[in-house]
């Protein structure tokens, strides 16, 4: 009797991607996500909140545990982005950090955010956090309490888009695994 | 054995990543924490200079388009553009009013405004995040932008000059939370302070004198208090907001993306003679200059 073969699950190009095609993925979608956020953002007269793309990295990249090279990539993306924002230079870099240890810390304690309450509070946490992180630095450095809305819609659509495209910032192994074990 | 060996240099690794991410915070936190001092803050500036200048490379051409002469067209086109806006400008009115203004000023024997020379360029960059409202604008040094240039848009007023690179320059917004800016009624010519909301299609009015109103939906210009701003640059519309009067920004009714960036005209101070004591600080001038002046420049200087 003809067996039929055993149907094997497709592997896809990014499934067998290692950490550094991925992270090289994901910080140049920071990146222009990043140069198109400092073009003129409005669509029929209406202002589009933003969102701050380092912090897709910062959460995912710290999903796989605390690594050199995804910290270097957030102190770069904090610097630029403190440029950009015209911010004391440092702010956004404590932020990236910030989230990013977070991250790595819940991760940690959680056994990678399998748990489906953990993925979603935990980002929210992360978010949270840094969206105190930033009206506090922003605050400071005005010298006056800055409209928190306009931020946090900022931080809404941060929020919105990790959720759909966190598959990019998921770096696959931890650092230092070996190929094949996968988290 | 092996395994052994690699279970010790896992915990090892781990504290290696945990001491780095702790020596970044705390070089980011001490980064911060000396930007408190404005002479440590001042000397970033150059590194922002030179980032925004990068930022704004589309001003540099690329080896292909030189060769192919793709640049000396852009050039070009760039150059009727802008010759089509300036056009375009004195159209709409304004060489009549300035005629106008003549020949009344020249019926007074009255000193006007300098002429402006300016130059025109893009908008490469908004930041209306929760720092500061800013754009950068592909002119800088190079193209004869000085430090505290006046933008200004098809629409009015836009801001001032605040980081100035060799091909890009920073714009304080007047949305900005620190823009300050003496302003006078076009019709009632009540003179006031704009105040920047950080929002960006409206400002609040202050520093009112006793009794005097705003008429509802007059235009607001720059009284040129102070000297830092030239006097008659429109800036808005004044409308009655509650209990004070707030003013919509004429310059967003009509952003084409670029800004003229002209020169501050600064109006010099009498020379002081010390024999006759003659242009010495005389309370009346004095208080009316300085205090203008000290209330303008936050308005637009340096964060």
């Amino acid at each position: 009797m003809a067996t039929r073969p055993l149907s094997r699950k497709r592997k896809t190009l990014w499934s067998q991607a290692g950490p550094t095609p991925r992270l090289v993925f994901g910080s140049a979608i920071i990146v222009l996500v990043g140069v198109l956020g400092m073009t003129p953002k409005a669509i029929f007269g209406l202002p589009v909140a933003w969102p701050f793309a380092a912090l897709w990295g910062a959460i995912g990249w710290g999903r796989v545990g605390l690594s050199l090279r995804p910290m270097f990539l957030l102190v770069l993306f904090g610097l630029a982005q403190d440029i950009i924002s015209n911010a004391p230079l440092g702010c956004f870099v404590i932020v990236n950090l910030g989230v990013y240890a977070l991250s790595a810390a819940i991760a940690e304690h959680t056994e990678g955010m399998r748990d489906p309450l953990v993925a979603i509070v935990g980002p929210g946490v992360l978010l949270l956090t840094a969206f105190l992180l930033v009206w506090l630095f922003a605050s400071l450095a005005g010298n006056q309490a800055v409209r928190a809305a306009p931020l946090l819609a900022a931080f809404v659509v941060t929020g919105l888009t990790f959720a759909i495209a966190q598959q990019m910032y998921d770096l696959g192994r931890r650092p230092g695994d070996g190929p094949g074990q996968q988290t | 054995m092996a395994r052994s060996g690699r279970t010790l240099q896992r915990p090892r690794g781990r504290a290696l990543r945990r001491l780095t991410l702790g020596i970044l915070f705390l070089l980011a936190m001490a980064l911060l924490v000396a930007q408190s001092a404005p002479q440590i803050s001042q000397f970033f500036v150059p590194v922002r200079t030179a980032v925004s200048d990068r930022i704004s490379a589309p001003a540099e051409a690329g080896l292909w388009a030189r060769l192919s002469g793709q640049a000396a067209r852009d050039r070009r086109i760039r150059e009727l553009e802008n010759e089509v806006r300036d056009l375009a400008r004195y159209k709409e009115a304004a060489i009549s009013m300035a005629d106008r203004l003549e020949s009344y000023e020249d019926m007074l024997n009255l000193l006007g405004e300098p002429p402006e020379k300016g130059v025109t360029a893009r908008v490469t960059a908004e930041t209306d995040g929760p720092f500061a409202q800013t754009v950068l604008a592909n002119a800088g040094r190079l193209q004869g932008v000085e430090p505290g240039g006046i933008a200004v848009n098809e629409g009015g007023l836009v801001g001032r000059v605040i980081h100035l690179g060799q091909r890009s320059s920073r714009i304080l917004l007047l949305s900005d939370y620190n823009s300050r800016l003496p302003v006078v009624g076009e019709v009632s010519g009540v003179r006031a302070i704009l105040y920047g909301d950080n929002d960006e299609n409206v400002g609040k009015i202050g520093d009112l004198p006793e009794d005097s109103e705003f008429i509802e939906r007059e235009r607001i210009l720059t009284s040129g208090d102070g000297g830092l701003f030239p006097r008659g640059l429109v800036v808005g519309e004044v409308r009655r907001s509650g209990d004070g009067w707030r003013v919509r920004f004429s310059m967003r009714e009509r952003r084409g993306g670029y800004v003229r960036i002209v020169a501050p005209m600064p109006i010099e101070a009498p020379p002081v003679s010390l024999e006759t004591g003659e242009g010495l600080d005389t309370s009346g001038a004095s208080a009316t200059g300085e205090a203008v002046t000290t209330a303008a420049s936050p308005a637009q200087g340096t964060r």
